[in-house]
């Protein structure tokens, strides 16, 4: 069975180009795409510790009339077989369940404020809890449409980025799109990260791997190509690493106006 | 970016550390800590309703005081609607659905937005009980305790479990009951991996309560004596419990049914609920809020009206809580069912009186306490909960005997009338009350697609028999699925019983052509049907094994002999 994305379908023109961009990465690396036209303004992710109840904007809902219809035309119009999901589940009345056993999830930065919010350096409460419990990989589509041609993944040599770089290989297979990858020297040498690479057998990944040697991450950040899809681990440190330092991935989104796929603590691939 | 892969976080150490505690030794200290956080919601539920009980109580006497249920339910219903993004209601369906289903995983939100919502219901006249909103709190607590810590599903269930307990104990001052309630309500499994916890819970839960707000029972404690006679009677009390339960139960899904038809915003229908409850508090004012002193003065037989008003309130009670619950205010429906018990024991004794004056009938307080057991086992269809409560909140042991038949023969009765309690209604049409170690229970926690045999071998429309007979030979199955060549679509399954009369005929081999001798009307499955439709498709079809189809392609077959064997592994594992 073909790998599949869920999609909550934002009957806007905001929701038209996140729809694009999901039909994109459907059809580059050969993913069903399950869209949801929610109909209640909430719904709730059971994870396996983990419960995320999303609160949808009004935006989510507007124009019901019009929202299947839209959203099949986009689908069918990027080559894609329109499917769609109807929960079966409910905790309560109107508070529907979205299961998870999906293998990509597709988050606006915000899913949950109102899209007025949504903007680099913006990410929703319920989209990091969402990356936080997922066992699958969250994708963050750019604002407005934009293809992309090839793969970077920000290496930082934890567990989740190890995850992030295998992932990122599966996805240069599947789509033909070259692999770039970027490390930034912080403390650990270049020979520690070689060790990781060596110890996971991900040579072949790291053909093409830049190492920031001096600078700061985020102006060392505009070397990444402005067409490239990024992949990132993300909250793979503890939890008082996490409050003291904050979060890597955090920072990278600030500044990175590319799609993103991250992998999160939980992610399994 | 720093490598993070040598140095293990804190919390994976702490981690280590809880699995390497006994598990049992585990759930009790942690029950503790459950039992201690559902003890505090209660005593914090209790204080508020009483502060703002008092608040208000000056404006009972103005002629707007019928309002005051109106704004009471309105406010809960904006709050639990726009601020805490919650459904109204009680919450212990949500709680049994959590249980049954999702590994006991609750929000940790509800585990303060039943307590806010429901004090502004009930404390302004509403007709509810404080009791349901403190298990969906105290279950929230054991189950985000237990989230935080990353406890597994079937320990997260028993802190939920535990939280519930500890919740009914401490507003109850009762810890059996807390105890009987989680497993018999909540849980629906009694093994001592979940009693122990949970007893444990219900103790602390009780002790902080105990603590915080003093020893007190809800109703005082009164000495009744009761004849063979009253005894005999109370299987009259019994039926009337019953009936009262069944009529109560109807009223209340009626009136949630009826209010979702309204087209208003939620707000706007609780408030119209709570306008309807404050007209009739202007005639019966014993139906406005919580009702415990309603319950007080009847167990104390100091209640003055007549049988006929005492009757009417019985049913403006039932009605005044199917408004306030119905509509959407927050609160449950224990403390409805203490005084609607209530008033019908007592109405019930005051008919003996009137019918046979000269007969030394027992108390009016030991009639409304069979009352108060019969509906409450009647519409919680939980007589174990009933009987223990009653006992320890009226302090009434020696009535031990007609309550235990009183709430037998009316969890009976309500059983047989409407099969379904409140509690359960809403699940069991979903098909989701699935209690641990049931068939449901273990159908459901299969999945089709980790049960698919792969081992099949494809073979196409337009193959010979022929080109069939290198396959048979190697084949490990005696049936083949046949797909489309060119769009490689499935089109039906042949039977190796279906070519046996012409494997031995040389001269059909190349004229017996596959897509031919196909059956094309077999049953197929889709890999997300549910476990439970599969395997009543093959008991009505008489086969052992399916053909799963997803959008026309074959992706392997489903067997009964596959199914049975994951079943008893899951059995196994569940009664571990």
């Amino acid at each position: 069975m073909k790998p599949q994305l869920l999609h909550i379908f934002r009957n806007t023109p905001f929701g038209r180009e996140t729809l694009l961009e999901s039909c994109y990465f459907c059809r580059t690396i050969e993913v069903e795409l399950v869209a949801y036209l929610p109909k209640m303004s909430k719904f709730l992710m059971y994870f396996e510790n983990d419960v995320v109840q999303v609160d949808l904007d009004s935006s989510f809902l507007s124009s019901p009339d019009t929202a299947k219809e839209h959203a099949t035309s986009i689908i069918r119009a990027s080559g894609l077989e329109p499917l769609f999901f109807d929960p079966e589940d409910f905790t309560a009345s109107t508070l529907p369940d979205i299961p998870t056993h999906f293998d990509y999830m597709c988050c606006p930065r915000s899913i949950v404020d109102l899209s007025s919010k949504i903007g680099l350096g913006y990410i929703g409460p319920r989209v990091r809890r969402i990356v936080q419990s997922a066992r699958f990989p969250v994708y963050i589509p750019n604002p407005v449409f934009k293809e992309w041609k090839s793969l970077a993944v920000l290496f930082g040599g934890s567990a989740n980025a190890v995850k992030a770089l295998r992932l990122a290989m599966r996805l240069s297979r599947l789509s033909g799109y070259p692999l770039k990858v970027f490390t930034q020297l912080e403390g650990d040498s270049r020979q520690d990260y070689d060790r990781v690479i060596k110890e996971n057998g991900l040579e072949e990944a790291v053909e093409d791997w830049t190492i920031f040697e001096t600078g700061r991450l985020k102006a060392n950040l505009y070397e990444v190509p402005h067409d490239a899809l990024v992949i990132l681990g993300a909250y793979g440190h503890g939890l008082i690493r996490q409050l003291a330092f904050g979060s890597k991935m955090e920072l990278i989104q600030t500044v990175l106006p590319n799609s993103l796929l991250i992998v999160g603590p939980h992610c399994a691939l | 970016m720093a490598l993070n892969v040598k140095v293990p976080s804190l919390r994976l150490a702490l981690m280590r550390l809880i699995w390497r505690i006994d598990e049992r030794l585990l759930l009790i200290v942690f029950a503790a800590i459950v039992g201690g956080g559902a003890g505090l919601a209660a005593v914090i539920l209790n204080r508020l309703l009483f502060d703002i009980h008092e608040a208000l109580k000056p404006a009972h006497f103005h002629w707007y005081a019928f309002i005051l249920p109106a704004c009471g339910a309105g406010l809960s219903a904006l709050f639990l609607g726009y601020i805490m993004k919650e459904g109204a209601g009680h919450g212990v369906p949500e709680v049994i659905y959590s249980v049954c289903k999702r590994g006991g995983l609750l929000r940790l939100r509800s585990s303060f937005s039943r307590l806010i919502s429901s004090t502004l219901t009930i404390a302004s006249g509403g007709s509810a009980g404080p009791e349901a909103p403190v298990v969906m709190s105290g279950a929230s607590i054991g189950s985000n305790i237990a989230r935080a810590f990353s406890l597994n599903d079937r320990q997260r269930t028993t802190m939920v479990g535990c939280g519930a307990a500890g919740a009914i104990s401490a507003i109850f001052n009762a810890p059996i009951a807390g105890i009987i309630f989680s497993v018999e309500v909540i849980l629906g499994e009694w093994t001592p991996i979940n009693l122990i916890p949970i007893g444990i819970a219900s103790v602390v839960g009780t002790e902080v309560s105990r603590l915080l707000q003093g020893n007190l029972i809800p109703f005082s404690h009164r000495q009744f004596h009761a004849s063979l006679l009253d005894i005999l009677a109370s299987v009259g009390i019994a039926v009337l419990a019953g009936l009262s339960s069944v009529f109560f139960t109807r009223l209340l899904n009626g009136t949630i049914r009826k209010s979702h038809q309204l087209v208003a915003p939620d707000w706007l229908r609780a408030a119209l609920g709570g306008t309807c409850v404050g007209l009739l508090g202007l005639a019966f004012p014993s139906v406005l809020g919580k009702g415990y002193d309603v319950v007080s003065t009847i167990i104390e037989n100091h209640y003055q009206s007549g049988l006929v008003l005492v009757a009417l309130a019985t049913l403006a009670k039932i009605m005044a809580t199917s408004l306030t619950i119905g509509t959407g205010g927050s609160g449950g429906i224990f403390a409805p069912c203490l005084v609607i018990g209530s008033l019908g024991g007592l109405a019930y004794q005051r008919g003996l009186v009137a019918c046979w004056p000269a007969v030394p009938w027992a108390e009016e307080g030991f009639f409304a306490m069979l009352g108060m057991a019969g509906v409450m086992s009647g519409t919680l269809q939980a007589p174990l909960t009933g009987i223990f409560l009653i006992v320890e909140v009226t302090g009434s042991y020696q009535v031990v005997l007609p309550l235990i038949l009183v709430s037998f023969v009316s969890a009976t009765l309500c059983h047989h009338l409407q099969p379904v309690s409140f509690y359960y209604g809403e699940l069991v049409s979903q098909g989701h009350l699935l209690r641990p170690r049931t068939d449901a229970r273990l159908l459901s926690d299969l999945n089709i697609l980790e049960l698919i045999e792969k081992d099949c071998v494809v073979i196409y429309e337009d193959m010979r028999l022929r080109d069939m007979i290198p396959i048979i030979e190697q084949a490990s199955r005696d049936c083949f699925p046949v797909e489309n060549s060119k769009t490689g679509d499935f089109l039906g399954l042949i039977h190796l019983n279906d070519l046996r009369p012409y494997l031995f005929n040389p001269g059909l081999h190349d004229a017996v052509i596959m897509g031919e001798m196909m059956d094309v009307n077999v049953p197929r499955v889709s890999p997300f049907d549910h476990m439970k439709d599969v395997l009543e498709l093959m008991d009505q079809t008489h086969l052992w094994s399916l053909p799963v189809v997803r959008r026309d392609k074959f992706m392997g077959m489903v067997s009964k002999g596959t199914i049975l064997d994951r079943y008893r592994k899951e059995l196994i594992v569940q009664t571990h």
